[in-house]
């Protein structure tokens, strides 16, 4: 199990293994537990101070000073944390289709200005995941137009640059 | 020697101070920030190293081996991406040359806003410091080399945090961290293996590990070509406070029948690329926007153009560039 948490974080898992990890995660506190942990190890290699498990332990101390309010806190607690694995199941998934997302261009009636997010999967901190994901309103489009203005700002056009054009439909549908 | 031994006597100060000028790139420069700056960027060109870095950002995370001398006051870096089909570039100073041996084709190209770890500063310390608020930080030991932080805090809103690990004896920065106004690390270089010093590569060791593996290469001159500024016609009306513009050129990009113009502007460590050509018939129609890592990508229409901003900068400076440009008068 602990090697799926694992995955799931990392975006490795496909829908159906993500779900289950999910499933599993959320179902048991020793699993909430290596969730945590792993937030707290991926946060300590990016430098930054362990959140996670430092506001889990001063919730938990907070619902032992107000023991009369114990019930409805620990709800509260499992809605979160069900909020951060839906979030991070559906960055998961968006991240999984594609990593970089265009939004439609050309379709008439889209007139509102769209901001995406691309969210590393498992890897967006509790706070951002539960204020703001992004993922409903837009259609994911694999826009291969982003790419050709990264390729051009990075001066590294990718080797499909310069395949025969015959073999270049296999090479970017990878 | 003797300059040594008798140091502090008067009479040798102006003996002392040409050494000092002879060791700059090495000297330590003490607690002036600035000059921490100015000898990482200058270690960046002048030191000898061999090694293996990652970068991350955002989601991606790729690895480089890179191999880097100076030889003659020449810039000689050879950098092959370990992932994916294999290519490889090699840099003369701003000449690249990046090699696809499965296509048996070198691409030829200037150096504009292409990045290269460790060397990271693209202006003069002075011009930096315009924008950020540079501070020393701790020091740190990092692949056995001891270092010490730079900090260079933006000071609005309109660009990323950096902090650049510089090595204490050359000031070769060994890992480099970007930062959003959340304090979360978006972007991340470090040099997972590295020798360090003149005796790891030679100038003959920094050549296309595939060159000899294919017989007759095809050159394409075409991007080098294109590197060389022309007036595309557009103007950044009202740049972000600290971007200049670099150069203006016109690229061919897939399916375009024709260049696209581009505008590159840059504060001195974040640039961005302004791209301008006609809108398609069934075009965009609508703003759009993404974001990953430093990656800031924002789409525009603009009458019968499109205007796309890409570069290593917040949204709203992406923003702000997109929604200024303008025909020159």
């Amino acid at each position: 199990m602990k090697q799926d948490i694992s995955s799931l974080m990392d975006g490795e898992l496909g829908g159906d293994e993500a779900a289950r990890a999910i499933q599993a995660c959320c179902s048991s506190e020793k699993h909430k537990d290596t969730w945590n942990v792993y937030h707290a190890i991926g946060e300590a290699i990016r430098g930054q101070a362990p959140h996670t498990l430092a506001r889990r332990e001063s919730i938990l101390a907070a619902l032992d000073k107000e023991p009369t309010v114990l019930s409805p806190r620990t709800r509260m607690l499992e809605t979160t944390f069900g909020r951060i694995a839906l979030a991070a199941a559906a960055s998961v998934a968006t991240v999984g289709v594609v990593s970089w997302i265009g939004t439609q261009g050309g379709a008439p009636g889209v007139a509102s200005p769209t901001v995406v997010k691309a969210t590393p999967a498992g890897m967006a901190q509790p706070v951002s995941v539960t204020t703001a994901v992004p993922v409903a309103p837009v259609v994911p489009v694999a826009d291969t137009h982003v790419q050709d203005y990264l390729n051009a700002h990075r001066q590294m056009p990718g080797p499909d640059a310069y395949r025969p054009v015959a073999n270049r439909g296999a090479a970017t549908a990878r | 020697m003797r300059v040594l031994e008798r140091r502090g006597g008067p009479r040798w100060i102006p003996a002392v101070a040409a050494l000092g000028v002879a060791c700059a790139a090495q000297a330590n420069p003490g607690s002036d920030p600035l000059a921490w700056l100015k000898r990482a960027s200058e270690a960046a060109r002048v030191a000898t190293y061999a090694g293996t870095f990652v970068h991350t950002n955002g989601d991606r995370t790729s690895t480089f081996r890179v191999t880097h001398v100076n030889s003659g006051g020449d810039e000689l870096e050879r950098l092959e991406p370990m992932d994916g089909p294999a290519n490889e570039i090699v840099r003369r100073n701003d000449e690249m040359f990046c090699y696809f041996p499965d296509a048996k084709t070198v691409r030829l190209d200037r150096r504009i806003t292409a990045r290269f770890f460790p060397s990271i500063l693209r202006s003069a310390p002075e011009a930096i410091a315009a924008s950020y608020e540079v501070k020393l930080g701790k020091s740190e030991r990092i692949l056995g080399h001891e270092c010490r932080w730079i900090r260079l805090d933006p000071k609005d809103r309109l660009r990323f945090a950096q902090r650049l690990c510089s090595e204490e004896a050359t000031g070769l920065v060994l890992r480099a961290k970007t930062f959003n106004d959340q304090r979360q690390v978006i972007e991340q270089y470090t040099f997972t293996e590295l020798r360090l010093g003149p005796q790891v590569a030679k100038a003959a060791d920094v050549r296309s590990s595939f060159e000899a593996r294919v017989k007759q290469w095809r050159t394409d001159k075409q991007p080098r070509e294109e590197a060389r500024s022309v007036d595309t016609g557009w103007t950044i009306a009202n740049p972000p406070s600290g971007f200049q513009k670099v150069t203006e050129i016109k690229r061919t990009m897939p399916g375009r029948s024709e260049p696209v113009s581009q505008i590159v502007l840059s504060d001195g460590l974040a640039s961005v690329s302004v791209f301008v050509e006609p809108n398609a018939p069934q075009g965009r129609t609508a703003e759009a926007s993404t974001e990953d890592g430093t990656t800031t990508f924002f789409v525009r229409p603009m009458g019968e153009h499109v205007v796309t901003v890409l570069g290593e900068v917040p949204l709203a400076t992406a923003q702000q560039v997109g929604r200024s440009v303008a025909r020159r008068p």
